[in-house]
């Protein structure tokens, strides 16, 4: 009964934010200085005054701006988010449409930068002053400050041109035909490079972290008296200290959820990654509003999400909140 | 009948169904995927209430219009298998051909022909394309008369490429508003192509047309347009072969790259009727501006061979004048404002614009559309430099966005601005609406920006655009043209390097005087 | 004894001297440090010993490194000459750091030492405004604030600064909540300081190590930022930031390596100086963690 009251106050509250960034964002995008209509006279090579105020009353923006507002959460809240100005399509199908692809990058970035980071931090924690702990610090510190979209480009110059091993840029080659299979294989041979890119940046810390909280864990007392108590050292390492030190990367793994989205932007365009990233940009700078507001309410509703499930694992992971003490 | 030379048929033509277009096409062979490349974002695939390349590529192969023309500017039949026009110039009657179906198995009228002479004039953004036209007749299902209130020869063009698709009024009739026609993401045309997916931003995939009207056309079995990021990322695609034919390839460094290539041809050739003119608009509303010689100072300091050839890396022609030197009505006579600064010094002291303390006279902004990068920022940036030496401060005002730019240069809230305009193949269509006093229209993009008025013009370029004679429409553009060039609104920089860079295995590369905004029924895959 | 005294005595035992000599023996914050005072010198003394104006065009467009003296690192794609462009560059993007980071830290210690402090209905609506700050994904709000307003410096500081609070804010109420419920702030509270008094002089004082630590690295990230926006064309074009060099010299990349390579550097040197400070300041006051 209470967990089902705390998932409950959990939804209320997430559909309160969701709300609030609904509004804001509406009232930020038209407070710009700048009018759709002019984005679509431009976008048509053009328009007269009569052809504008048409416009503007197909896309009802002659209206006072609270109802614009009503008419707009209105539509959301049953699944209408309105249509592209731009596209001439619903902005739900479009979203949509680009948010597989984006999900699958930043899922395949988190659980590469993860695993591997997970793993070399706890391969450096075994030799606190060695090779690998140091090549850890120098990569996490690499990883870490530079821009990641100069980190793609040098990848690109490397294993796409110079030895040209992986594609360029896009997320599949809509000229084969290869059947599913192949498609499935083509997708991950273009994944390669962008996972690489956005993840690289999170394994740095996920490493350091791992590795830190590692060190930290090996030297109390738990462990200390399960290796009095003779347990084999790779026990040890995996069963006792992995799990505890692996929780605060999945923590703040998922509570970076935002920062990724914000990572994939860059690492889309570099790569042509046909995401929510690239919609983004190119709505942002169309001014079409319809669309960046559905793509602000979707990364929102994604990080949430995120944020409801970490709690989640967290809560069940935690063997301290698991026993209530 | 009256004769009018380049532009149009003396007499009633007679169909030649099946042939080529082309001056020289070779025989084709079936079967094949053409993959195209592009920058540019098309929003829908209807042409007929929207203007652009991004549009105008898909919506030639989707939908057929009255004429096509070939590489000599001669127009030939299409859907239409000959015309005639009448004495007085006021009328234009096309005789159909009988087979023309649309992709759904209905037959296309003369009613179709009428609702989409309609529906452009309505809805699309080149008022003078069609605003002579006071109605179509259709006295019979194959034969359209389109009357107009006085000769147009400008009409022969404006029925061809992108700019008068026939769109089927059983579907676009039904009364929703044809900008926002859901048809428009997944029409219905007669084409030698059909619709089969469009996923936006990403590619459009057209399929052969079995019933295409032209026996034993298209050649090719698919055309996959798909969108790049940047020229560059499309380049190397084009080079490494997953795209086989790029077409409005503009970028210095990519043209020099694929010329290199063993792969790709690269030709100039299918960019006559555009004319994509890149140039440096005044307004000539602003205090220093509104000085004539001012504005011829400001020509005579920019050095365009700089800019043709060291920013430009030399892939680009220089533009000199309104109408672009690949058009009958270009007039080398004018004035070409070959840098010399002396002169530029020399003018702007005579208009009473003396050296400050600081060494400069005054200030003014650029604007430049973004995006544009080495056409139009590079260019914006080196105006800074240059103007300096004499003696005007140039400050860049970036636009975040398209539309931010739109909005103040349409609004007259700039001093000068770098802007891309095209000719679109007769004057008429995109030049008059740059230089007509009634066409300074606050709020709208690419009319009369500068607010330049001169009555002369407008008569010379009124009467142009009604005179049915070819040579006497080229005297009275010239004359227009050097007064335009004298009074300097504009300074005159480049054409658009417009290339097309093609697989060697490309046969029939689109390259009428519209390129591959026409359809590509003749093209094939060795 | 007053309240002033019992903040005196406080000060007293900050661990800021000790911290100090640990930072130096901490090689990462020590070669931090020398980055970013070279980097300083570069950007600051560097036009005075190399007075090229960056936006004078100087030579070809595109001349690689090393081919002429006029323009030793190269130019870029209008001939402009790259080390000038490097050299302005850093002044601007080194402005928005600074000046995001210092946006991003006021506000998130302002709505952090609030929350933390009064706890209750007030941390409840401090934390809400928090939440949402956070569910926005940063850069797509940022481009969008960058686009509705023109791209200045300013606007760019801003747009990234008020992204970038809530992990301060986070950080900074974890600190207070903590802090508050010790022995001398207890002191503090019953000589009769004024709350006020109280999170400004007593705590706050003591929540700056973490805070500092985290400061240096919000500032390597509102750099980034800067470099990102620019990259995508969103930065101020009047002003040289390297951001924009990068973003400018994008699509020359394969055939003018260095436009990109060299600012990139540059930016990535400059944010490895402050993340390595970092490092040491977090050493420093950490000293548990040393032992490795």
């Amino acid at each position: 009964m209470n967990m089902v009251m705390m998932v409950a106050r959990r939804l209320l509250h997430a559909f309160l934010l969701i709300l609030a960034v609904l509004v804001l964002n509406f009232f930020l995008i038209h407070a710009a200085p700048g009018d759709p209509a002019d984005v679509i006279a431009g976008e048509m090579g053009g328009a007269t005054e009569e052809m504008m105020a048409d416009i503007r009353k197909t896309y009802g923006l002659d209206k006072p701006i609270y109802v614009q507002l009503g008419v707009y959460l209105g539509r959301a809240l049953q699944g209408d988010l309105g249509q592209s100005f731009f596209y001439n399509a619903p902005v739900l199908d479009l979203v949509l449409g680009r948010a597989g692809a984006t999900i699958l990058l930043v899922t395949t970035a988190l659980l590469f930068a993860i695993f591997v980071g997970t793993s070399l931090g706890v391969l450096a924690s075994h030799k606190p002053k060695g090779i690998v702990s140091g090549l850890v610090t120098l990569v996490s510190v690499i990883g870490y400050s530079a821009p990641i979209f100069w980190t793609g480009l040098m990848l690109v110059i490397l294993f796409a041109w110079v030895y040209p091993i992986f594609p360029i840029s896009n997320m599949f080659d809509i000229t084969k035909d290869t059947g599913f299979f192949g498609y499935i294989l083509d997708v991950m041979h273009h994944l390669v490079l962008p996972s690489l890119t956005l993840g690289i940046v999170y394994l740095a810390q996920y490493a350091r972290l791992t590795r830190a909280s590692m060190l930290e864990i090996l030297s109390s007392d738990y462990i200390r008296t399960a290796r009095a108590k003779g347990v084999a050292e790779t026990k040890v390492y995996g069963h006792h200290a992995l799990r505890n030190a692996v929780l605060p990367v999945v923590t703040i793994a998922g509570l970076q959820f935002g920062s990724i989205i914000s990572g994939a932007v860059l690492v889309e365009t570099v790569f042509s990654w046909p995401g929510l990233g690239t919609l983004a940009f190119d709505s942002i700078l169309a001014r079409d509003y319809p669309t960046v507001l559905g793509i602000l309410f979707f990364s929102s509703v994604l990080v949430i999400l995120a944020n409801l499930v970490t709690d989640f694992v967290y809560r069940l992971v935690d063997p301290r909140i698991r026993t209530g003490g | 009948m009256k004769k009018f030379g380049i532009m149009a048929a003396a007499a009633a033509m007679i169909a030649t169904v099946g042939s080529g277009t082309l001056a020289q096409a070779e025989e084709g062979k079936n079967g094949g995927t053409l993959v195209i490349g592009t920058t540019q974002k098309a929003r829908h695939l209807n042409p007929a209430v929207q203007s652009g390349i991004a549009t105008a590529v898909p919506g030639t192969q989707i939908f057929a219009t009255p004429l096509r023309f070939d590489e000599n500017w001669q127009p030939q039949p299409y859907l239409a298998e000959s015309w005639s026009v009448s004495d007085d110039g006021k009328s234009i009657t096309l005789n159909l051909r009988k087979n023309a179906k649309f992709h759904d198995g209905k037959p296309v009228t003369s009613e179709d022909v009428a609702f989409s002479l309609q529906t452009v004039k309505d809805n699309h953004p080149f008022k003078s394309m069609f605003a002579p036209v006071t109605g179509v007749d259709t006295p019979d299902a194959n034969t359209a008369v389109i009357n107009f209130d006085k000769p147009h020869p400008a009409a022969f063009l404006a029925m061809s490429s992108a700019l008068l698709p026939i769109i089927p009024k059983h579907v676009y009739g039904d009364g929703q508003d044809a900008k926002t026609h859901p048809a428009n993401s997944a029409p219905v045309g007669s084409g030698p192509f059909k619709f089969s997916e469009f996923k936006p931003g990403e590619y459009i995939i057209l399929e052969k047309n079995p019933d295409y009207f032209i026996e034993g056309r298209p050649y090719l079995d698919k055309i996959i347009i798909k969108n790049y990021k940047d020229p560059t990322s499309l380049a190397l695609a084009t080079d490494k072969g997953e795209v086989t034919m790029y077409p409005f390839l503009g970028t210095s460094k990519d043209i020099a790259r694929l010329k290199k290539s063993d792969n790709v041809i690269v030709t100039d050739r299918g960019y006559e009727a555009v004319g994509p003119v890149n140039w440096l608009e005044f307004n000539t509303k602003n205090e220093y501006l509104k000085n004539k010689k001012v504005r011829q100072a400001i020509a005579y300091a920019i050095d365009r061979n700089f800019v043709v050839n060291a920013l430009l890396g030399g892939t680009s022609k220089a533009a000199t004048g309104p109408i672009v030197p690949g058009s009958p009505f270009y007039a080398a006579n004018a004035e070409k404002y070959d840098l010399d600064l002396d002169k530029a010094n020399a003018l702007l002291d005579e208009a009473g614009f003396p050296r400050g303390a600081d060494d400069m006279r005054f200030k003014l902004k650029v604007d430049y559309i973004p995006n544009g990068s080495e056409l139009q920022k590079g260019v914006a940036e080196y105006l800074k430099p240059q103007l300096k030496k004499a003696g005007i401060a140039v400050d860049l005002r970036a636009s975040p966005d398209f539309p931010t730019w739109a909005k103040r240069v349409s609004g007259h809230d700039f001093d000068m601005s770098m802007d891309i305009v095209f000719n679109w193949g007769d004057p008429v269509i995109g030049v008059h609406r740059t230089y007509l006093c009634d066409n300074i229209k606050k709020g709208v993009i690419w009319s009369n920006t500068q607010s330049y008025c001169n009555e002369e013009v407008d008569a010379l370029l009124l009467q142009a655009g009604s005179e049915l004679d070819q040579a006497k429409r080229i005297a009275l553009y010239n004359q227009a043209q050097e007064i335009i060039v004298d009074e300097a609104p504009i300074a005159y920089l480049n054409i658009l390097p417009y290339h097309t860079a093609y697989s060697k295995k490309v046969g029939n590369p689109p390259m009428t005087i519209w390129g591959a905004m026409a359809p590509m029924d003749e093209v094939f895959l060795k | 004894m007053t309240a002033s005294d019992i903040s005196d005595v406080v000060q007293a035992q900050s661990p800021f001297r000790e911290a100090i000599r640990a930072f130096r023996q901490s090689w990462a914050g020590m070669l931090g440090l020398i980055l970013l005072i070279i980097v300083v010198l570069f950007t600051y003394v560097g036009p005075f010993l190399y007075p090229v104006d960056p936006f004078e065009i100087v030579w070809a467009p595109l001349t690689a490194p090393g081919q002429t003296e006029v323009a030793p690192l190269g130019t870029d794609y209008l001939g402009r000459d790259m080390l000038a462009g490097l050299i302005h560059g850093g002044s601007a993007t080194l402005f928005v750091g600074l000046a995001a980071g210092f946006i991003t830290v006021t506000i998130g210690i302002l709505v952090g030492a609030f929350a933390g402090f009064y706890r209750g209905a007030v941390d409840e609506a401090l934390m809400r405004v928090t939440e949402f700050f956070q569910v926005l994904p940063a850069l797509l709000f940022a481009m969008v604030l960058v686009t509705l307003f023109t791209p200045t410096i300013y606007v760019v500081s801003f747009a990234i600064g008020i992204v970038s609070w809530p992990t301060t804010a986070r950080l900074t109420r974890a600190e207070f909540f903590r802090i508050r419920s010790l022995e001398y702030v207890n002191a503090a509270r019953s000589v009769g300081a004024k709350n006020s008094r109280i999170m400004w002089r007593v705590i706050l004082p003591n929540a700056l190590a973490p805070l500092i630590v985290s400061a240096t690295l919000t500032i390597g990230i509102a750099i980034l930022f800067e470099a990102g926006l620019s990259f995508l064309g969103l930065g101020d074009p009047n002003v040289f930031s390297w951001g924009l060099m990068i973003g400018a010299g994008r699509e020359y990349i394969l055939d003018a390596w260095w436009s990109v390579t060299f600012p990139g550097f540059m930016i990535f040197l400059t944010v490895l100086s402050f993340s390595l400070v970092g490092d040491g300041l977090n050493d420093a006051f950490n000293p548990k963690l040393r032992e490795r």
